[in-house]
């Protein structure tokens, strides 16, 4: 039995809406192993991104336990949590979420030097090499297409040799075909390193392709 | 620390053309460069000032006096010399011609520093004296060549002998080349003096002994207090009116510096928010991808040093050259050669840049650190914004800022609750303004209801930006009230009919024969000022001297003689501030009228008495009124004032008067000084051309200051524009991509900065009266009225210089595909 690396116990979240309490989450239990690729499904509101980010450590839980690659961080400040998400987890975004300001090279080298990797530069290299945009090192993101951007987010997730790997929507804003080649290459890294996966989508297609799917009805876990 | 670092620089490379930094470094280049450009320019006077030596003295050190100086100021020792100087104003004939000259009795050895320079004949060739001019002969200026048409051994009438001229004087050492000692001069040896009577009680003389000798043999001269109406002069302070012009235009550049430096905290507090709220996005995703808050601390810190060196240099850059046009431009008025400016002060105007910096830009923008990262998902959470430490720290920057740039803490805390409290005011203003809009959103059509909505619905945005929008067009408000009205009531302050000659020393029985002598030449009736010279003996019945003062200032004020006057109406450069002028009413009244000057020194309140010594009569007079006096109007005015009949017929008493004499009819002066040999001509024509002189050239001087104040304003309308700039770019695409004309858009948007621009402009123009009267009234002390125009100058130049500048800013926008707007926010 592989070691689990992401779990959930009796977790809710709730917030102050207009100055009544609103339930997004509530008694949500899961766990992930290692090497495990996981979605998570369910119509827009259910709750899907919010217990994407109470697990990548992105805000904390209203209530229950959440334990990210062997650390309780339900008790964790926030530079805790951003220090323990260092060269262990990666993210891939809807809206790409690369710096406008910095190029390729260096919106995949981020990762890395964060965490502090003297071998920031050659990863990054050798990741684009391997998204395929081995010549677009120094383009600004606004130079780049939907998918291309997407690719250097790839990139960017898999540089820091990620233990997890946290998707929203990945394809979301992207066509049909171009979202397939993108999913083609998640899936192909993801293999490759033996990431653990954990995808937030409604695309039916990008959920059939994961191991395992939860979904999320109104809050709650369905079934 | 090095990744935050070259983060920084990475994020710096392709963001520093973003709107806001352009406004931050600007800001910072205005704010060092004006302070800069006035503190190497005062420094450098300063160090000329100080490297004065001797020779500008013609000795080491002098005491100088009204009245022939006791036996007492007397060399030390063998090795300090001494000579003495005797100088005074006379009218001196050479055949027909006649002009008022300074006679300067030297003796033997003058000068102790420096030297004689003579030349046989006017504008000869030069050389330095062997010695002083010997009894029965006398030196002439140039000058005194000219006017007396002398040639060598012609006899100049000085007083009651004759002495025949026989050198040009080129130069002496001590010749005041500043206002005093205007006329020619005439130079005598001292054993001369006597005989020409010219020096006698009551005439008006300067005594000087000079001493020179190593510095601490003359220590005992500089540690014993002068004795009464004795002052000690060293070389630093020889050229004390270059000081004094500098204090005065001090005041202007104060005002100027400071706004500048306020309005440059404010543009770079907007700029360095609004650059801290689109850092917000790229913060959340970077917490998401491990960066803790210590990193991203030293990254945003790490980009402010980095753009304070871009500003901080630019600035230093500018102030320099600044100060150099200054330099030039006041140099030959100032006649004083300015060492290079020095370097210290750059680095001061830097180290004020970089606590701008601190204070305004960093707590905005560290701040955005606590960002949290769930932002990637839901860009509504923005965190704290830490807005109570943002304004604690500004609020006590700004302190600081305003005492590193004045150096006094009283006036930076008055500016700073005067500018808190006209941000107050404007943003009350703007308030009840937007309030007061709301109605007319209905009657009118529809690109003004789309422009007024927007106006009115962001209300709270609104009323921020019409406050700083307010603060910026105040201050070019200001800057233009005070250079039109301000500079030019003081530059006008010298009308062309000033007196130009003083009579001093008239006696009592001399008044009706002198009014009848101007009456006889048409000149209609004189205006004749009776004085008395009195000492300071007690105050409220308690005996005083010097020594019951602690202040240094106040014990040289109180061992002078007073000018006591008395009379019935004010003259009108006077003005009551407390009590009541007595008028005609208070004749024979034992009352008292003390200047502003005098409450200060003497901590007078009404109702205190002041008995006063005049030649062994004492008197006791009681305070009725407080006056301020214009002492720059060259009219006769006197610190004191009784009621006529106050003082007794014992008390000895003189007349002066002042008159306006055309350069064509100086012919009287001649039958004057026929007539009443005593009385004393002093012609300042020549001094009040240098002093109208100077006040043109400061005035130039600080209108250039006034710049850099105006370019702080514009940095802030810049920052107060930018700042909605993002939100509005979204809200024209949307309305585009729902169907609106850009035409419709753009007069929409035109009549929203409009009326910002108009609700802020007619603000701020109300607040810039208020300011520019307070300034005129407790700062500069002239007069100034309202000026109800400047309202409607002020909303429509808002109006228009905002409208302006907001269509500048979102022209861009207007021609984008709202599509391509679309993806990018």
């Amino acid at each position: 039995m592989a070691r689990t690396v992401v779990a959930a116990r009796g977790v809710g979240k709730e917030v102050s809406s207009g100055g009544a309490p609103l339930t997004i989450l509530s008694d949500v239990s899961m766990s992930v192993a290692a090497g495990e690729s996981l979605a998570i499904v369910g119509r827009s509101g259910s709750g899907k991104t919010t217990l994407l980010s109470l697990l990548a450590g992105l805000d904390l839980p209203s209530a229950g336990e959440i334990e990210l690659d062997g650390t309780r961080i339900d008790g964790l400040d926030e530079d805790a949590r951003a220090g323990l998400r260092a060269g262990r987890v990666g993210f891939v975004f809807q809206s790409f979420q690369l710096l406008a300001g910095f190029t390729a090279l260096e919106n995949v080298m981020l990762p890395a030097e964060l965490a502090g990797l003297a071998d920031a530069q050659d990863r990054a290299r050798a990741a684009l090499e391997r998204v395929g945009l081995g010549k677009r090192l120094d383009h600004y993101p606004h130079q780049l297409s939907g998918g291309e951007q997407q690719r250097v987010a790839l990139a960017r997730a898999f540089s820091g040799e990620p233990a997890i790997l946290f998707a929203d929507e990945p394809t979301g804003n992207l066509d049909t075909t171009t979202g397939a080649e993108i999913i083609d290459l998640l899936f192909e890294m993801n293999a490759a390193r033996g990431t653990t996966l954990i995808l937030v989508t409604h695309d039916t297609q990008l959920a059939a392709r994961c191991g395992r799917r939860i979904t999320l009805r109104e809050g709650r876990l369905d079934g | 620390m090095a990744s935050a670092m070259a983060y920084a620089a990475r994020r710096l490379r392709r963001g520093w053309r973003s709107g806001e930094l352009v406004v931050l470094v600007l800001a910072l280049a205005v704010a060092v460069s004006a302070v800069s450009a006035v503190n190497l320019f005062t420094e450098r006077v300063r160090a000329a000032l100080e490297a004065q030596t001797g020779e500008a003295l013609g000795g080491d050190l002098l005491f100088r006096s009204r009245k022939p100086l006791p036996d007492t100021i007397r060399a030390p020792s063998a090795q300090v010399r001494s000579v003495d100087t005797t100088s005074f104003a006379t009218v001196v004939f050479a055949g027909e011609a006649s002009v008022l000259a300074s006679i300067k009795a030297v003796g033997e050895g003058y000068p102790l520093r420096g030297a004689l320079r003579v030349a046989d004949e006017p504008f000869g060739p030069a050389r330095a004296a062997d010695g002083i001019p010997p009894p029965g002969e006398a030196w002439a200026d140039a000058r005194l060549w000219q006017e007396l048409r002398l040639q060598p051994g012609t006899p100049v009438q000085t007083g009651a002998i004759a002495l025949r001229v026989t050198r040009v004087l080129e130069n002496e050492p001590d010749r005041g080349n500043g206002f005093a000692d205007l006329a020619p001069r005439l130079m005598i040896n001292a054993a001369d003096l006597a005989a020409t009577q010219l020096v006698g009680p009551g005439s008006r003389v300067d005594y000087v002994r000079l001493f020179a000798g190593p510095p601490q043999a003359l220590a005992p001269l500089l540690d014993a207090e002068p004795p009464p109406n004795v002052r000690r002069v060293r070389p630093q302070q020889a050229r004390r009116e270059i000081g004094n012009a500098l204090d005065r235009a001090g005041q202007f550049l104060d005002v100027a510096i400071l706004a500048a430096t306020l309005l440059a905290c404010a543009a770079v507090a907007l700029s360095a928010r609004q650059y801290g709220e689109k850092l917000r996005d790229e913060i959340a995703l970077l917490k998401t991808l491990g960066a803790r808050q210590a990193f991203l601390g030293r990254a945003l810190v790490a980009q402010l040093l980095l753009l304070g060196a871009i500003g901080a240099l630019l600035g230093a850059g500018i102030g320099y050259g600044v100060q150099a046009v200054i330099a030039a431009l006041l140099s030959d008025l100032l006649q004083l050669s300015l060492p290079p400016a020095p370097l210290w002060p750059l680095l001061a105007a830097a180290a004020l840049g970089l606590l701008m910096l601190l204070g305004f830009a960093a707590p905005p923008l560290l701040a955005a650190r606590r960002t949290p990262p769930v932002r990637v998902f839901q860009r509504a959470e923005t965190g704290s914004t830490g807005a109570r430490a943002t304004w604690l720290a500004a609020l006590a920057t700004a302190a600081a800022l305003l005492w590193l740039a004045t150096g006094e803490p009283k006036m930076a805390l008055a500016v700073l609750g005067g500018s808190a409290a006209a941000l107050l005011a404007l943003a009350g203003l703007a308030w009840l303004l937007v309030l007061a809009l709301s109605p007319l959103k209905r009657a009118v059509g529809m690109s003004w209801r789309f422009g007024l909505g927007n106006v009115a619905r962001r209300r709270r945005a609104t009323i921020a930006q019409v406050a700083a929008l307010g603060l910026a067009l105040m201050a070019l408000l200001l800057v233009s009230v005070v250079r039109e009205d301000l500079l030019v009531s003081w530059q006008s302050r010298l009308p062309e009919d000033t007196p130009n000659q003083f009579l001093i020393n008239i006696q009592t029985e001399q008044v009706e024969p002198l009014r009848q002598f101007f009456a006889e030449r048409g000149r209609g009736e004189l205006e004749l000022w009776p004085m008395a010279r009195g000492r300071l003996v007690a105050l409220n019945g308690e005996p005083v001297t010097a020594d019951s003062f602690d202040d240094p200032e106040t014990q040289r004020w109180i061992n002078r003689d007073f000018n006591l006057s008395w009379g019935t109406t004010l003259n009108e450069d006077n003005r009551v501030i407390e009590g009541e002028w007595w008028g005609e009413s208070g004749a024979g009244q034992p009352w008292l009228s003390a200047e502003d000057y005098a409450i200060e020194r003497l901590g007078l309140k009404l109702g205190d008495t002041m008995t006063l010594d005049f030649a062994g009569e004492q008197v006791t007079l009681t305070v009725t009124n407080f006056r301020t006096v214009g002492w720059d109007s060259f009219k006769p005015n006197f610190f004191l004032l009784t009621t006529p009949g106050a003082l007794s017929d014992a008390v000895p008493k003189q007349w002066l008067s002042s008159f306006r004499l055309e350069r064509s009819e100086r012919a009287l002066l001649r039958e004057l000084v026929a007539q009443f040999p005593n009385i004393t001509v002093l012609d300042i024509e020549a001094m009040l051309q240098q002093v109208r002189g100077i006040a043109e050239r400061i005035a130039t001087a600080v209108e250039f200051i006034f710049l850099f104040t105006l370019a702080a304003g514009l940095c802030v309308l810049l920052a107060a524009i930018e700042g909605t700039r993002a939100e509005r770019v979204r809200e024209t695409a949307l309305l585009r991509a729902l169907g609106a004309r850009s035409g419709l858009i753009l007069r929409g948007l035109i009549a929203e900065y409009a009326v910002l621009g108009g609700l802020a402009g007619l603000v701020a123009a109300i607040a810039a009266q208020t300011v520019a009267w307070v300034l005129a009234e407790q700062v500069f002390r002239i007069p100034y009225g309202p000026r109800p125009l400047l309202w409607l100058i002020g909303a429509l130049a808002g109006a228009v210089v905002v409208a302006v500048l907001g269509w500048i800013s979102l022209r861009p926008t207007l021609n984008t595909p709202p599509k391509t707007v679309l993806q990018q926010v």
